[in-house]
């Protein structure tokens, strides 16, 4: 093997290595939320139960199923920008001539980096700020409620920084994504 | 030129593809900078939010809706439906509407009333003879019960745009416009059938006809449990929604024995999805709508309107025309929360009841699920319909107009919507 065939060999390989840790995190995402969801069902079964027929509530639960929401919420935004779930209006871009939708493209991406930024700093701040402030019940930092926020705003910078190198690539020529 | 700098980088996001919830969160930090306000206040908005307890239903409404439709509740409410009125001229476009109007008061969400009853009743009809765009049609309009018939989460989310509309009391107003929009969609249905001169099914008779409703039961009993837990004060919104949540696995677990682990697999990841999209769509326009009251954008539009015509009768046809028109273009959960905080203030200045104005929303973005370009049922509908949107637009015309018409009476009758509210006070 030359040093030339190392060289083009390294970046797709290097790639595929990325797609391979972003396609396993955003699956890690799920599961967790997935996860979080049986739980907050359950709990919450619990505390019907407990009201109802123990003539007990457990009061925790209502403290950790809003922490665990808010979890669900920000690890589920975050798979959904990779997965391109979220809810949004394509059809004005769609209708565009291919440079322009490359453009668009290119805009929506620095849109949603721009804030995915925002959310993990402004998330890291919120969570040092409350991080000495217990939550009622729960015996854990107020802070957690933040570092989901700060996690998304992490996860989508790096997503969407992945979509801008495709488009990179597509204007190249290149397929976008590494085949394997 | 904060406002201008909001809106204006907001629609430039949302032409540019930008998810509606980033766009919102993106021009919220662009103008908070601008303004010179403290950006923490916008996230701490975000986060808190989601961290509201009513919201909790909203996953868990969102996860019974997605067990129905994996574990066979939808195939036996079909049934039930067909048994009753099929033998009625176009029975099947009767059936359909009956189905969404049974399927509506256990799911809370209208696209998966499309999913769950469209798989199962277009290849159906359209084996029978059926044109798939009349299929189509009658499968994507119908399932507007979803959203207006409780329990419904879109609701829940009123609720918390409104600042403290109570949710019974929604989910009891929705009842009777909901049954309406049925009844004049079933007659829609029946008018375009015989038109085309659809065939009706025989009357399989009433042995079939109680068997039906036994088996159909434990799955019915869902919306007993979630409805009736929340209107008789039992429980609250979001503990009968868990409720129903368990008692929905244990009914297609154990009773109709449809649920394997793969399947609800699949329905904790999908709710895991929807869940998300919806609440990151709460956080961030929580935050917008902190800069919308800051720049008093309720009370411009309020004189705008105001200055066009005084005449409540005006003012809400005004409000249902922009309703609609944004509806075409964006989603209902979106607007729901942009637009609440927007035009609850203006109807109520011209005496409307929260109550009345959240049905109103309701079905008016309701159909706006139904209406391109950007129509979450009508693309569903399409999909398992086999038919391009622009064939199932051409002949849905009748199923708009009674939609229309339901639409317009719960605006300017009061008490279709507010006569069961109003018996509990």
């Amino acid at each position: 093997m030359t040093s030339d065939d190392i060289r083009s060999a390294r970046p797709t390989s290097l790639l595929g290595l990325v797609y391979a840790v972003v396609e396993f995190v955003v699956s890690l995402c799920m599961a967790v939320a997935g996860a979080m969801l049986v739980l907050l069902i359950v709990t919450m079964g619990w505390l019907v139960f407990g009201r109802y027929v123990l003539n007990d509530t457990p009061t925790w639960v209502e403290q950790l199923s809003l922490m665990l929401v808010v979890w669900i919420s920000f690890l589920g935004a975050a798979a959904g920008i990779w997965r391109k779930g979220h809810l949004g209006v394509d059809f004005i871009r769609d209708a565009m001539p291919p440079v322009t939708q490359h453009v668009l493209r290119a805009i929506a991406n620095l849109m949603v980096l721009g804030f995915a930024i925002a959310m993990a700093w402004q998330g890291y701040l919120l969570a040092g700020k409350t991080w000495t402030r217990q939550i009622p019940m729960l015996q854990i930092s107020e802070g957690w409620r933040a570092v989901p926020m700060s996690l998304c705003g992490a996860l989508v910078s790096i997503f969407v920084i992945v979509h801008l190198l495709e488009q990179v690539r597509e204007l190249k020529g290149l397929p976008p994504r590494p085949v394997e | 030129m904060g406002l201008f700098l909001l809106f204006g980088l907001f629609f430039a996001g949302l032409i540019a593809g930008v998810p509606v919830a980033f766009a919102l969160g993106f021009a919220t930090v662009v103008v908070f900078l601008y303004e010179g306000l403290p950006l923490f206040v916008a996230f701490q908005r975000i986060v808190s939010g989601i961290s509201v307890f009513s919201l909790l239903a909203i996953p868990f409404f969102i996860f019974a809706g997605e067990l129905m439709l994996q574990g066979g509740i939808a195939v036996r409410l079909v049934r039930l439906a067909s048994a009753a009125v099929g033998s009625i001229r176009g029975g099947l476009g009767v059936v359909n509407v009956a189905s969404s109007m049974l399927f509506g008061g256990i799911s809370g969400s209208a696209v998966a009333d499309t999913s769950a009853l469209g798989s199962i009743l277009i290849p159906v009809m359209k084996e029978k003879g059926y044109d798939a765009d009349y299929a189509v049609n009658v499968t994507v309009t119908s399932s507007i019960a979803g959203v207006v018939i409780p329990p419904s989460h879109n609701m829940i989310l009123y609720a918390v745009a409104a600042g403290g509309v109570s949710v019974s009391s929604l989910f009891l107003a929705g009842i009777v416009p909901g049954i309406i929009m049925c009844l004049f969609l079933g007659v829609a249905a029946y008018l375009v059938a015989v038109r085309r001169g659809y065939p009706a099914e025989a009357f399989p008779g009433w042995s079939f006809l109680a068997r039906s409703f036994v088996y159909a039961f434990p799955g019915l009993f869902t919306a007993v449990i979630i409805v009736g837990g929340v209107l008789s004060g039992i429980m609250t919104v979001t503990e009968s929604g868990a409720f129903g949540a368990i008692y929905a696995i244990v009914v297609t677990a154990l009773v109709y024995r449809e649920l394997d682990w793969e399947r609800f697999k699949t329905a904790v990841l999908t709710s895991v999805k929807t869940t998300s999209l919806v609440m990151i769509l709460v956080a961030t326009a929580m935050a917008f709508a902190y800069l919308l009251t800051l720049y008093r954008v309720p009370d411009m539009l309020a004189n705008g309107i105001t200055s066009i015509s005084d005449n409540p009768l005006v003012i809400l046809l005004l409000i249902n025309i922009v309703l609609l028109v944004l509806g075409m273009v964006m989603d209902m959960a979106a607007l729901i929360l942009i637009c609440t905080p927007i035009f609850l203030p203006l109807a109520r200045e011209i005496g409307m009841d929260p109550v009345q104005f959240g049905i109103i929303i309701m079905m008016n973005l309701g159909l706006g699920l139904c209406t391109p370009p950007v129509g979450a049922c009508l693309f569903v509908g399409c999909v398992v319909g086999g038919v391009r949107i622009d064939q199932a637009v051409r002949t849905i015309w009748p199923f708009y107009l009674a939609i229309i018409a339901a639409l317009l009476l719960v605006t300017y009758i009061p008490s279709i919507s507010m006569y069961l509210p109003n018996l509990t006070k």
